[in-house]
């Protein structure tokens, strides 16, 4: 896998006297900074197209008439660059156009957010005189306006330089904000139906609005969540990396006086390159919830109620009830999808060691026996695709799942890569989405459950697959098509192509790797291979014998065993029963079964049918990493020094209670360990990592393609993903956030909408002998019979309220009231 | 040791007991210092009684000793408690750690932080020592209305500043003001 | 206007009509007409030549663009690359849009047909199967007349699919702007034409290779099209005969102001203000030629001491200004040369895309300063101001627009500072009742 570092033709020129070897085409701003040469700059941006819209980087060239904005202009050979550090003329120019773009700028830097980190301040000191000749009214307008409910401008500090409506095109992909009139009063704005009324605008609802805020160099788009909460320069910031989705986002965090204020994109280019979504830029707010805990609980025997216990308390009683579980049933292991991989190693240990099972199963959602295969023998141990591999394929198949909202970050790259050479890309989902669309895919319409069959049997797919360096995407909702997995499989393996699998769940991937699952070890080792065992066990200074060798239960068969009254007890970690499949048999499993222990951050449902709770950190309270979906290791450090224990440190202390010395308690420790049976090859190089060493890989799935659902009259084929913004808990108490989620609607076809008589708008119920959801129908292109519905959504809130999964068929009918 | 000696020795005595006297009855007597003595610090009001203090955090960042901790807020239509956008939602200074130097008046760009005369800062314990928003805010003199409340002195906050010419004592008397503990 | 003045035969020997020739006649925007008017007798000559043989005629013609910048008609022909599977696009500039300029939409409106025969001769020169026609949106008159002549051709088959059996296809739109003058800029006019917000590109890439839609494309001026005809007609020694060595052809003049029969004079490229101003009928009565402007008001103003100076690209260069769109604007001793530049200077403000600082805000400021300064409330200081803002934006700005907009107050300041001085220390009555202004 290591690269060819492609020959680049380069070109001598000279800046400021210094000669300077620079890529051909590359640009003069570009060649100085690599001599360290900084020339003041607004509109320029290195991941945008240059604009030569704000004038600030004028250099004196040789032999041109006129000062060069250095941001447009390409290096050549024998090039002669004067900067304002030698040439009168450039400073000049510089100074003069400084002068121009403050004459209409407020100046009210006390009152503006960006003041502290401001290029336009900055850059005014630099590289501007220190008194204005301007003594004229300046442009005034009405402040702020706000284009969404998390952007505000103001147009008076704008200097139009464009960055955003060019991030917003050229990047994102969401034009929604524009310049409006021209002259002096040429302006942001968004689209407006009618200037009257407020009602009929457009709002900037681009699921990447943020970065605009992070890249305008002025003040001018600040975030309403974080305006007048601080000052940049009372911030402390720690580099952090997101916590919510697989795309492992590097982000900066920056707090004062123990709370998180904001949050913004990091720079690492083999990633998140300078951007993020608006979920991880935003919803950091969940850690200050009323609910969240802090002191552990207990039930109390006399009234049965919980009460807060001391940690020394509350770990006696959990360590007494597990090992009284442990010789009695057992005990099942939910972890849930977002711990840190050294979390979900002490899990994976403790479950082996201390309960001495192999029922633990991070999965907290729709899930099947099929998928724990493909887990084993094509995800756990392997990095195969990488971001830059997005930038170098022939194609890219999506199937089950639906990028801009599942994994904001590929769909980033894949548009980048479309609109630079116009990479294919193709998709097997009942209907083009917003994301689909933005990336020219295309998509063959798919009734929900027929996914395998479709994957198995297209030959454009196939074809595409062919094509040199071609991926293909799956994800995890592919788990509960039958013969999905292992269809992606096989056809990866007869075409070529590369296989990535993406879920949704930032720590679901490091999860997999831990070994957080019935039938893998650390590293991918399956538990019924001799060989696997004995690695573990020695690596964990286990007598032979003490790793169970059985295969464990799935979640949905702890779940179902625990109903059954067949398990002693349950420690579960960070899971919402609304997520799985079935929420009401989780929350029946939870009631019957006799002892549970919950590791949690809030008093969820969880934790109030708990035994005992313990209160665990959330992510900027504690250091960890997560595995991101390439298979690249995302270590953050801890962002808030507060009491709180990570997972880990938790089951440490518990494990002690049982008399067992883990030594997952300290990261470092537990980084040891993983390194030990879990290394991951470094994403890009040959390298190779410790994960499956010395152990036969879990044999590729094979079960047969199945078929969709045949829905009869009044019927039809759910199908459903989750909007990226969304009632997930980590969203919890963001407004502004919430306010730019995509409306739930109920997508039907036109003779699907025909057959049952409504039009766009009309309110349409989708229901199972469960409940029923009531939303207006979009009438969209897509296949008959089917229904798409948002999965968690504000009302709309799929698993809880019907109790199925996608491709479930569903009664469908017109209008009906709210459930 | 002669006689002549001790005499000198007590001529010194002697004579200073026709000297002016320097002792100052404090506190029975309390002379006012130099009027540009730095005092304890008054948030001062504009002539309609709203906040001249916009949060802008420039006190805190000028201050050497870290004495001060500002926390900015929104103004919003039914809130108002200075012109513009934006206020201040807390404002402590920490007196047990105010050096006087002045330097976090110089950095106010509204002229709402000043200092007084006012220099009985003592107290038994370090937490009363943190003068809170209250307690610095100068007291409302008559014509002066408890924010928040409209903007009472034009439309906009451009009518205030570009009229504080004319309105330069927004504040007087604030200085004399004894509360404190208020 | 009665008219007891007559020329002298000097100046009327400078009169070339060629343009102009059928303007005079009635009716010569009917189709019929211009037929019996030797109307496209030059597309069928042209169709018997070779592309490349008509491109090198006009390059041997000397033809230079008519827009204001004068760059080689022909060569901008040769930059297009040919073969490179990419369509070709012909875009006509009918946004006469420059103060004081008023010559392509009487062409327009007189003979729309010349141009049309143009396009196509154009057209087929550099393999262009479609061709467009963008007017100033204000120009309903002229732009009717043009979309009549365009239907008319398609009627006669001079345009549409296999032209008079040549096998060459051309389509032609006649595209009405939104009334801005940015979109006289060329990759602005482009940029509109695609349904976009009218603002200059980034260049390179050239129209020449990235143009229309991203294709090779042309962009000429309505009096450079409409020029090609006759030069197919005629030859290139025949049009060499008119105008200068450097400056060949015949050329529109228009003249306004304090003239008294204000108009168009087609002549030889190198004729004198002295011979325009005769031609024009003389000056009003009472009134004395004080400052005027070649080519419009973004062109450097030209005093009573240019009178003699020939009035073509290299004449016009030698004294400091250009020849622009040949707009010449006169004005007398009774004219006020503050308020005119502050009149240009509003204009260039309000017509400024905004796209780039020194354009947007450097307008935005000199407005301010000049209407100052015309209130009576003007120092000695805003001029160095004004010569220092223009200093920042002449060679700053993303276009021409800036740099034109410096030229009144720049040649203004240098010719007549006294008029200046007279509102400022207080000698003029100021013109405007002033506002306090403060530093807000």
């Amino acid at each position: 896998m290591t690269d060819v570092v492609p020959k680049v033709d380069t070109v001598k020129l000279t800046i400021d006297g210094i000669e300077v070897e620079a890529p051909k085409g590359a640009l003069v701003i570009r060649a100085a900074e690599q001599i360290g040469i900084s020339i003041p700059r607004f509109c320029d941006h290195p991941l945008l197209a240059p604009a030569g819209a704000c004038r600030q980087c004028l250099v004196d060239v040789e032999g041109q008439r006129k000062p060069v904005a250095s941001c447009t202009q390409p290096v050549a050979e024998g090039m002669v660059v004067r900067t304002q550090m030698t040439s009168e003329v450039a400073k000049k120019a510089q100074e003069g156009i400084m002068e121009f773009l403050l004459i209409n700028h407020p100046l009210d830097c006390p009152v503006c957010d960006k003041g502290g980190e401001c290029p336009l301040q900055n850059q005014a000191m630099s590289n501007g005189q220190s008194e204005s000749r301007f003594v004229e009214h300046k442009r005034e307008y009405p402040k702020p306006l706000p284009i969404s409910t998390q952007v505000l401008l103001d147009r008076e500090r704008c200097v139009l330089c464009q960055r955003c409506t060019r991030f917003s095109d050229e990047i994102a992909g969401d034009k929604f904000i524009d310049l409006m009139e021209r002259s002096s009063n040429e302006q942001i704005g968004v689209f407006r139906g009618n200037p009257e009324s407020p009602e009929d605008d457009a709002p900037f609802n681009s699921y990447y609005s943020g970065n605009t805020i992070q890249i305008c160099p002025v003040g001018a788009l600040t975030s309403a969540q974080y305006r007048f909460r601080a000052r940049p320069f009372d911030l402390v910031s720690t580099p952090n990396a997101c916590e919510h989705c697989a795309a492992g986002c590097d982000q900066r965090a920056d707090h004062r006086r123990g709370k998180v204020m904001r949050r913004l994109a990091g720079d690492d280019a083999a990633v998140n390159e300078e951007w993020n979504c608006d979920k991880g830029r935003f919803a950091f707010q969940y850690t200050q919830a009323t609910d969240r805990l802090t002191k552990p609980l207990v039930r109390d025997r006399k009234t049965g109620e919980l009460r807060e216990a001391s940690w020394p308390e509350a770990l006696t009683v959990a360590a007494a009830g597990l090992a009284a579980a442990k010789d009695n049933g057992g005990v099942g292991v939910l972890t849930g999808g977002r711990l840190t991989v050294e979390d979900a190693f002490a899990y994976s240990k403790f479950a082996r060691v201390a309960l001495g099972t192999n029922d633990i199963d991070f999965r907290a959602r729709p899930l099947s026996g099929e998928e724990t295969e493909f887990l084993g023998s094509s995800v756990a141990g392997r990095v195969d695709v990488t971001y830059a591999d997005i930038e170098r394929a022939g194609a890219v198949v999506f199937v089950g799942l639906e990028p801009e909202e599942e994994c904001p970050i590929i769909f980033l790259r894949a548009r980048k890569t479309y609109l630079k050479r116009g990479l294919a890309s193709y998709a097997v989902a009942p209907f083009v989405s917003r994301g689909f669309e933005k990336l020219g895919a295309t998509v063959i319409l798919t009734t929900p459950g027929a996914e395998a069959e479709v994957l198995g049997e297209s030959e454009q797919l196939r074809e595409a697959l062919s094509a040199d360096g071609a991926i293909l995407f799956v994800g995890e909702r592919l788990a509960s098509v039958e013969g999905g997995l292992s269809t992606a499989a096989r056809i990866a393996e007869e075409t070529g192509a590369k296989l990535a699998w993406v879920p949704r769940r930032a720590g679901d991937r490091g999860a997999v790797e831990a070994g957080a699952l019935p039938t893998l070890l650390p590293g991918g080792r399956p538990v019924y291979d001799p060989a696997a065992r004995s690695e573990v066990a020695a690596a964990w200074q286990l007598d032979a014998g003490v790793l169970p060798s059985a295969s464990g239960r799935d979640t949905d068969a702890i779940i179902a065993a625990a109903k059954a009254g067949q398990l002693g007890a349950l420690l579960v970690g960070g899971v919402d029963p609304a997520d799985l499949a079935d929420p009401q048999a989780a929350e029946q499993a939870l009631d019957a079964v006799g002892f549970v222990v919950s590791l949690e951050l809030r008093l969820s449902v969880v934790a109030k049918r708990a035994d005992v709770v313990l209160p665990i950190a959330p992510a900027v309270e504690k250091t960890g990493s997560y595995v991101n979906w390439e298979g690249r290791v995302r270590p953050f450090g801890t962002v808030l020094k507060t009491a709180a224990m990570s997972d880990a440190r938790v089951l440490d202390a518990l494990g002690r209670e049982l008399g067992l010395e883990l030594g997952v308690g300290d990261v470092a420790a537990a980084r040891t360990q993983l390194a030990a049976l879990a290394e991951l090859p470094l994403p890009g190089t040959a390298e190779a990592g410790t994960a499956l060493r010395g152990s036969v890989r879990v044999a590729v799935p094979t079960v047969a393609a199945g078929a969709a659902a045949a829905p009869t009259s009044g019927q039809a084929v759910l199908a459903s993903w989750h909007h990226l913004l969304d009632n997930g808990s980590l969203q919890d108490g963001d407004g502004h956030l919430a306010g730019t989620a995509r409306t739930p609607v109920a997508r039907i076809s036109k003779s699907t909408a025909a057959d049952l008589g409504v039009a766009d708008g009309d309110a349409v119920t989708v229901g199972t002998g469960r409940g029923a959801i009531t939303l207006p129908a979009l009438v969209t292109d897509m296949v008959d019979g089917v229904v798409w519905v948002p999965t968690n959504s504000p009302g709309s809130t799929l698993r809880r309220t019907l109790g199925v999964a996608e491709g479930a068929l569903v009664e469908i009918s017109t209008g009906g009231t709210k459930s | 040791m002669s006689i002549g000696g001790t005499l000198k020795g007590f001529g010194v005595t002697f004579s200073h007991m026709f000297k002016p006297v320097v002792t100052e009855e404090y506190p029975e007597q309390r002379k006012p210092p130099a009027p540009r003595y730095h005092g304890r610090h008054i948030l001062n009001r504009w002539p309609d009684g709203l906040e001249k203090c916009i949060g802008c955090e420039l006190c805190a960042w000028a201050c050497p000793a870290d004495a001060i901790f500002v926390e900015g807020a929104d103004n919003t239509e039914d809130e108002r408690f200075s012109p513009g956008e934006r206020y201040a939602q807390t404002y402590q200074i920490n007196y047990a750690r105010c050096i006087f130097c002045g330097l976090c008046i110089e950095a106010c760009p509204t002229r709402s932080l000043t200092m007084s005369n006012e220099y009985e800062l003592a107290r038994d314990n370090r937490r009363d020592l943190i003068f809170t928003k209250e307690m610095l805010l100068a007291p409302l003199l008559p014509g002066m209305e408890r924010p928040p409340h409209d903007m009472r002195l034009g439309e906009t906050e451009k009518d205030y500043y570009v009229g504080a010419l004319e309105n330069p004592g927004t504040s007087a008397g604030a200085e004399h003001y004894k509360g404190g503990q208020a | 206007m009665t008219l007891d003045y007559q020329p002298s035969q000097e100046s009327l020997s400078k009169l070339t009509p060629v343009l102009t020739k059928r303007w005079l006649s009635p009716d010569a925007w009917k189709i019929d007409v211009y037929e019996r008017l030797d109307g496209y007798t030059a597309l069928r000559k042209a169709f018997k030549a070779h592309p490349d043989e008509l491109i090198q005629l006009v390059k041997d013609s000397g033809l230079r663009g008519r827009g204001g910048a004068g760059f080689p008609t022909g060569m901008k022909w040769g930059f297009i690359p040919q073969n490179d599977g990419k369509p070709h696009y012909l875009v006509v500039n009918a946004d006469e849009g420059e103060p004081g300029t008023c010559k392509d939409l009487p062409l327009m409106m007189a003979d729309p047909h010349s141009l049309v025969e143009g396009v196509i001769i154009a057209s087929y020169a550099i393999r262009a199967n479609f061709a467009a026609i963008y007017i100033r949106g204000e120009a309903v008159h002229s732009a009717r007349r043009l979309r009549a002549a365009v239907e008319q051709a398609y009627a006669k088959g001079y345009l549409g699919k296999n032209i008079l059996g040549s096998g060459f296809d051309l389509d032609l739109v006649v595209h009405s702007g939104a009334g801005a003058y940015i979109c006289g800029e060329e990759t602005a006019l482009l940029d509109s034409l695609e349904g976009y917000r009218g603002q200059p590109r980034l260049r390179p890439p050239f129209p020449a290779t990235h143009g229309l839609y991203a294709s090779p494309t042309v962009v000429n001026n309505v009096e450079t099209i409409a020029s090609v005809p006759y030069i197919v007609l005629g030859g290139s020694a025949w049009f060499r005969s008119m105008g200068t060595e450097k400056s060949p052809g015949p050329k529109i003049y228009s003249i306004s102001g304090r003239v008294n029969n204000p108009g168009q004079f087609e002549c030889g490229l190198g004729v004198t203000l002295r011979q325009l101003i005769d031609l024009a009928g003389g000056m009003q009565a009472g009134h004395e030629l004080k400052f005027w402007t070649p080519g419009g008001s973004s062109t450097p103003m030209l005093t009573d001491e240019h009178l003699d100076v020939p009035m073509d690209f290299e004449g016009m260069a030698g004294v400091g200004t250009m020849l622009g769109t040949t707009a010449v604007q006169v004005f007398s001793n009774q004219d006020d040369i503050v308020y005119a530049t502050y009149r240009w200077i509003a204009f260039y403000h309000h017509e400024s895309c905004g796209k780039c600082t020194p354009c947007r805000e450097g307008n935005y400021w000199m407005v301010r300063i000049l209407h100052r300064i015309l209130a009576g409330q003007g120092t000695v200081l805003d001029l160095d101001t004004l010569l220092d803002a223009c200093d920042n934006l002449l060679g700053r700005s993303f276009c021409a627009l800036g740099d034109g907009a410096t030229s009144p107050v720049t040649s203004s300041i240098k010719y007549f500072k006294q008029d200046y001085l007279d509102y400022i220390e207080g000698r003029k009555t100021p013109m405007f009742k002033g506002e306090l202004v403060g530093a807000h």
